[in-house]
């Protein structure tokens, strides 16, 4: 059977300015309840992908499609979830987890899901800026979790985090892939935590190295970058 | 006390209060985008402003408005479109405002006393104009907020996450800064000029710190910013003191409390 494509992306190549392409031509396709997991050394490029894949980006040569549609006409926004990589929130932002998570659902219902599902009971009056960084990953997973997506896209989600907490978001991720069939894509530099819960890798370095399962991939790393299991 | 009988006090008052909190409201998002020079920047344009219409015979009130709320587009158009930051545009917009209002001293030399009533303002000279641009700019900002406090919450958080989240960003940000002009030319009738922006950076400034919501936030600024109004339109009547400095001095006053409570 056919596998349905969530994203494709054809030749696509982007600079910030200047001849130095941070992507040359990168042709990938995203399908249906699949655990995508993208690595690659600093400045690969791997966090410019997900912005143009999210339409944050633009003046990129090669054309990116979202559920079939290309991404400067998609308008369904609610079927893609994102968690960004290092928030810049003003450090006074007096804005609570409750405000936060009541701006981006429709129904109070939904609110409701999301605090049980996450566990997130404790976190709701208290201000974004004064949780922890684990806490805040949580919440920023609430918001992108909001409109019941069906693909998701995450930047480094557990960077920065201790390991009960990288645990916690990964298994999360693993629960909302195998279990309720959502698309995810996540770049990490942690091969250690995102090869047990992905179907796939891909690698990249400006252009896609290679495209693998987990357990290939593992073999592959430390060849292409030098990297090591649980970097 | 018997001053609160006459009806221009009255009329300050009314005034006072409505910009006080049109001020306090959009100036918790000003600062939370990181635009609370954007009130300096604005108002000291609009001197140039005034100067020109002073010069062309026109209503001063809105001429200046009309070209704050075309200059502070701009700035937005230049941040966003240009990737100028708005800090580098403010700073050329708020020299350039004072500079063409210097120049044009120079030129006409014959209206210098009223130009310079607008330096100061005196919100107990209250034109009609001047009222219903109060009440205008006062029932927008509700409107806005209650149209687009969701939005703005995602938008003062993380631009990227409010756009994949589906909100207008580039209009919300256009909406904003054009909000942020009318609320300083109403402003600018409170203290003048030179201290219009403290209406919308001091009091959001106390909300946000004391707070630890954003309505909250809201809410506390708001009436940080009707109590100082008050209080430093009552002081000025009592002392003979001028109302604009007044009322900036007790916001200074409670932001140097909220900086000793938040301390602890």
């Amino acid at each position: 059977m056919q596998k349905e494509e969530v994203v494709r992306i054809e030749n696509l190549s982007f600079s910030y300015g200047g001849d130095y392409e941070v992507l040359r031509n990168v042709n990938l396709s995203i399908y249906k309840g699949e655990f995508l997991g993208i690595i690659g050394p600093n400045g690969a490029g791997k966090t410019t992908l997900l912005r143009i894949i999210l339409g944050l980006v633009s003046g990129y040569k090669g054309s990116v499609y979202l559920f079939g549609k290309n991404v400067s006409q998609f308008r369904e926004w609610e079927r893609v979830g994102y968690v960004p990589q290092r928030l810049s929130v003003e450090k006074l932002h007096p804005v609570s987890v409750r405000e936060l998570l009541s701006s981006v659902v429709r129904r109070e219902s939904d609110l409701e899901f999301l605090i049980e599902f996450l566990h997130m009971e404790e976190l709701l009056d208290k201000q974004f800026v004064k949780l922890s960084g684990g806490q805040q990953q949580l919440v920023l997973l609430g918001i992108a979790l909001s409109s019941k997506p069906e693909l998701l896209l995450l930047d480094e989600p557990t960077a920065g985090l201790d390991i009960h907490s990288q645990e916690h978001i990964m298994e999360i991720l693993k629960s909302l892939s195998k279990e309720e069939g959502k698309t995810v894509v996540m770049v990490s530099h942690n091969l250690g935590i995102l090869f047990p819960c992905a179907d796939r890798i891909v690698a990249i370095d400006r252009e896609i190295k290679y495209s693998a399962s987990p357990e290939d991939s593992e073999k592959l790393v430390a060849s292409i970058f030098g990297l090591h299991g649980n970097e | 006390m018997e001053l609160l009988g006459y009806d221009f006090v009255q009329r300050g008052l009314l005034v006072g209060v409505l910009i006080a909190i049109s001020s306090a409201l959009t100036g918790v998002f000003l600062i939370l985008r990181r635009l609370a020079f954007l009130g300096a920047g604005l108002s000291h344009f609009a001197f140039g402003g005034i100067a020109l219409s002073i010069l062309l015979g026109v209503e001063p009130f809105l001429f200046t408005t009309v070209l704050v709320l075309l200059l502070a587009n701009g700035v937005e158009f230049l941040r966003r479109e240009r990737k100028i930051g708005g800090d580098i545009s403010l700073a050329v917009v708020f020299s350039g405002g004072v500079a063409l209002a210097v120049v044009l001293l120079g030129i006409s030399g014959g209206f210098r006393e009223s130009l310079f009533s607008y330096l100061f303002g005196n919100i107990l000279i209250v034109s009609s104009v001047e009222l219903y641009m109060s009440i205008a700019v006062f029932l927008a900002v509700i409107l806005f907020l209650t149209f687009y406090f969701k939005s703005f919450v995602l938008l003062s958080f993380n631009e990227d996450i409010a756009k994949v989240k589906g909100a207008p960003v580039r209009f919300l940000n256009y909406l904003l800064v054009s909000v942020a002009s009318l609320v300083v030319m109403v402003s600018i009738k409170a203290v003048g000029v030179l201290l219009a922006s403290s209406f919308v950076v001091i009091p959001s400034m106390v909300g946000i710190m004391l707070s630890k919501s954003l309505k909250g936030s809201m809410l506390i600024s708001s009436l940080v910013a009707v109590l100082s109004t008050l209080s430093g339109i009552l002081i000025s009547l009592n002392f003979d003191l001028a109302p604009g400095g007044s009322i900036v001095m007790v916001m200074i006053l409670t932001f140097l409390i909220a900086l000793v409570v938040k301390k602890r």
